[in-house]
């Protein structure tokens, strides 16, 4: 071959230069994880948010469709990046005044200044309802606020809740006795793992209302008339199922990716550059 | 018949065919209202700045509706036809909605109609592609005309690359001719998907102190530039928005190696990580104007500013590479196979049934498999199984993209012989 030294030698530290680039990028996934993501809400896709703190994980407004508003999930201490959904609010099947909180309203969403609390602003002429979200280290707070009375009746739901305020069969939608605590033991399907999680209502609402699903319960309804209501959520997964592969564990796998390609890179370029070497040189002869 | 005419006859058949049953609802469906738009004198960046503000208003977020965010020129290939199509089907409305992450509406039969009409300007750039690369090498044009890759991107996706690279191919041999203002104008026309602007520092270096020659080709770039002067002067504020805006503040990702920062759920640093990449793009095109822009021939200089940008830039779209490939293809020294890595990325960042809506929609039963298809995909996609390939994919792609450019700019001091992987395997074989 007739190139130069210098050309060559200049080709192989770009080489080594964009080597060492690439794999340096694929820590960032796993700085921002460890360092950025926690205990703050943040925005990502067409208006989702999500916070990550030591326990809890909370997706606000799904970037596929919407839903989740918010869905609490709950990191079992066995494996921190599981994420056992425990609760979801239901906008799609929540009314206020009759009006559904999906289709009917008008919604922004703004972080605080200082990334803890979450306010979604629904709108419609005359009617102007807060909900804000706030985590502390061992419940998640969805308060609703709103500029008069309201007639509110919000969904939650759990895939499934194998009893609820200790009844753990109905053959039918049933109203149960209202008080300010409603505490559920889940089993969940996913992971096999097993839990319970408690709902704090900040006032005795008007109605609450279990809906049966296969062996348990995949809802539970809360009515209440008045211009505030805070529910307080917490769980813990009692008995640890399977420890599964987790989305949230992409961060550490994608270094291992990045070397095992530039090595593959590396090892086939020598070997075509060897064969290549070899080349000129035989025909020469 | 002539063997060109033959070849060209031959990726014409093969994409009308295809044509009229895929698309990408999301792409298409951004041309086919833009052309409704423009048929009947809208402003086109109005409504997407609209959807715009409205995103932003309602998440709090510095997000971008991907609607039209071209060239104005471009929507004039696309609007002769759609005005055929409304001259045949009327005026209604057949390809409602689609933007992500939204599924179409679709009117039957006019739906496929439309779909057909509008991919005609895309086939006629791949076939005068075709015709042109020909007219070097008949093997070079076959390769052309029936990569699965291009075919896909043009008559499945319904992406229209092949219309930048028809020009791309023009404006080089135009210029090779020292047809200057007609290059210029090609250039322009090329730079309707803006990623070729990077190619303006490169042809200003080669004609610098030909100054006549510089005023022609400068005088046929500046002729595409008058639509986009007159919306600088009609709606500055919107036009600037969209096109700089969006285009200037994309987050980082494609077939590349910054796809990682899809599993990063934070617009704000995703935005702010995003300008590594826009900083070693300028820098890299830069040194390469500068040391390697009037030393390389002009067909390697052209290669190695695109495979810069490919290589540093900060968004890589799994079409990006049909802009190129026909000036890959006339380069000794380029391997084209890398289309590989693009087209398999295709499938692992969409649904393969997501191209098949416009069967698909025609029967309750298949619209039903649609979704069940779908319920599995979301699921592989949210745990993240897509991830580990995608990434992989990216990474392989760029160290391509990087192989091919390094082959590129050793042709100052290299061998006369080319240097293909191909070829090398071949020896292999031997």
């Amino acid at each position: 071959m007739h190139w130069s030294l210098d050309s060559r030698l200049r080709m192989k530290v770009l080489t080594v230069l964009f080597i060492v680039y690439v794999i340096v990028l694929s820590f960032i996934p796993l700085v921002h994880q460890m360092f950025v993501a926690q205990s703050s809400w943040l925005g990502y896709g067409t208006g989702a948010y999500a916070y990550q703190s030591p326990s809890y994980f909370v997706l606000f407004n799904d970037p596929y469709d919407g839903s989740s508003k918010p869905n609490i999930h709950v990191n079992p201490s066995s494996a921190p990046n599981d994420r056992i959904s425990i609760l979801e609010f239901s906008d799609w099947t929540s009314y206020v005044d009759g009006f559904n909180l999906f289709n009917d309203f008008n919604v922004t969403i703004r972080a605080s200044v200082d990334g803890k609390v979450l306010d979604a602003t629904y709108t419609r002429p005359g009617l102007t309802l807060h909900k804000l979200i706030d985590l502390s280290s061992d419940s998640v707070e969805v308060k609703m606020i709103a500029n008069k009375e309201i007639n509110a009746h919000i969904e939650l739901w759990k895939w499934v809740m194998t009893s609820v305020n200790t009844i753990s069969t109905a053959s039918k939608p049933t109203v149960i006795p209202t008080s300010t605590s409603i505490n559920f033991t889940f089993d969940d399907q996913s992971l096999n793992a097993i839990g319970e999680g408690q709902i704090i209502l900040s006032r005795i609402p008007t109605q609450i209302e279990i809906w049966p699903f296969e062996d348990g319960f995949n809802r539970v309804t809360v009515d209440f008339i008045n211009s505030e209501m805070t529910f307080t959520v917490s769980g813990s997964i009692t008995q640890p199922g399977q420890v599964n592969w987790n989305y949230a564990d992409l961060p550490y796998v994608l270094p291992i990716i990045a070397i095992i390609v530039v090595t593959s890179y590396l090892l086939l370029a020598k070997r075509y550059g060897q064969e290549d070497k070899n080349r000129p040189s035989r025909t020469r002869r | 018949m002539d063997k060109r005419i033959k070849i060209a006859l031959a990726a014409l058949v093969v994409r009308l065919v295809i044509a009229p049953f895929f698309m990408h609802a999301g792409d298409l469906g951004t041309i086919y209202e833009s052309s409704a738009i423009a048929l009947h004198g809208g402003n086109l960046y109005s409504f997407v700045y609209q959807q715009t503000v409205q995103m932003q208003q309602a998440t709090g977020l510095p997000i971008f509706f991907e609607g039209y965010a071209y060239h104005p020129l471009l929507i004039y290939f696309f609007v002769p036809f759609y005005w055929l199509y409304t001259v045949i089907a009327g005026p209604g409305l057949v390809i409602i909605g689609g933007h992500f992450p939204n599924l179409p509406v679709l009117v039957y039969p006019w739906a496929l109609v439309a779909i057909f009409m509008l991919k005609i300007p895309i086939i006629l750039a791949d076939v005068v592609v075709v015709y042109l690369l020909a007219g070097f090498d008949v093997r070079k044009a076959e390769f052309y005309a029936f990569c699965p890759y291009v075919i896909f991107i043009s008559v499945v996706w319904g992406m229209f690359d092949a219309i930048v690279a028809v020009f791309l191919l023009i404006s080089y041999l135009t210029f090779r001719k020292n047809s200057y203002a007609l290059s210029g104008f090609t250039y322009g026309l090329s730079t309707m998907k803006l990623y070729t602007i990077v190619l303006v520092p490169l042809f200003i270096v080669r004609l610098w102190r030909q100054w006549k020659a510089l005023g022609e080709f400068l005088l046929g770039f500046f002729v595409t530039l008058i639509p986009v002067a007159y919306y600088m002067i009609v709606s500055p504020v919107v036009f600037w928005n969209v096109l700089v805006g969006f285009q200037g503040s994309r987050v980082m990702g494609g077939v590349n190696l910054y796809n990682f920062v899809w599993i990063i759920p934070d617009v704000q640093f995703d935005l702010q990580i995003s300008k590594l990449p826009t900083i070693l793009l300028i820098l890299s095109v830069l040194a390469i104007v500068l040391l390697y822009g009037r030393r390389l021939p002009l067909l390697e200089a052209i290669l190695a500013v695109m495979l810069a940008s490919f290589v540093f830039g900060a968004v890589l779209n799994e079409q990006f590479l049909v802009s190129i490939l026909p000036l890959m293809l006339l380069c000794k020294r380029c391997d084209a196979r890398i289309w590989v890595a693009p087209f398999i990325f295709i499938f692992l960042r969409s649904a393969f049934y997501y191209f098949a809506i416009p069967i698909l929609w025609t029967s309750p039963y298949f619209y039903d498999l649609y979704f069940q298809a779908d319920t599995v995909w979301k699921y592989i996609q949210t745990v993240g199984y897509l991830m580990i390939p995608i990434y992989a994919v990216g990474i392989a792609f760029s160290l391509l993209l990087l192989w091919n450019l390094i082959q590129v700019l050793t042709t100052v001091d290299g061998p006369t012989a080319p240097r293909t992987l191909s070829r090398v395997i071949r020896m292999r074989r031997k």
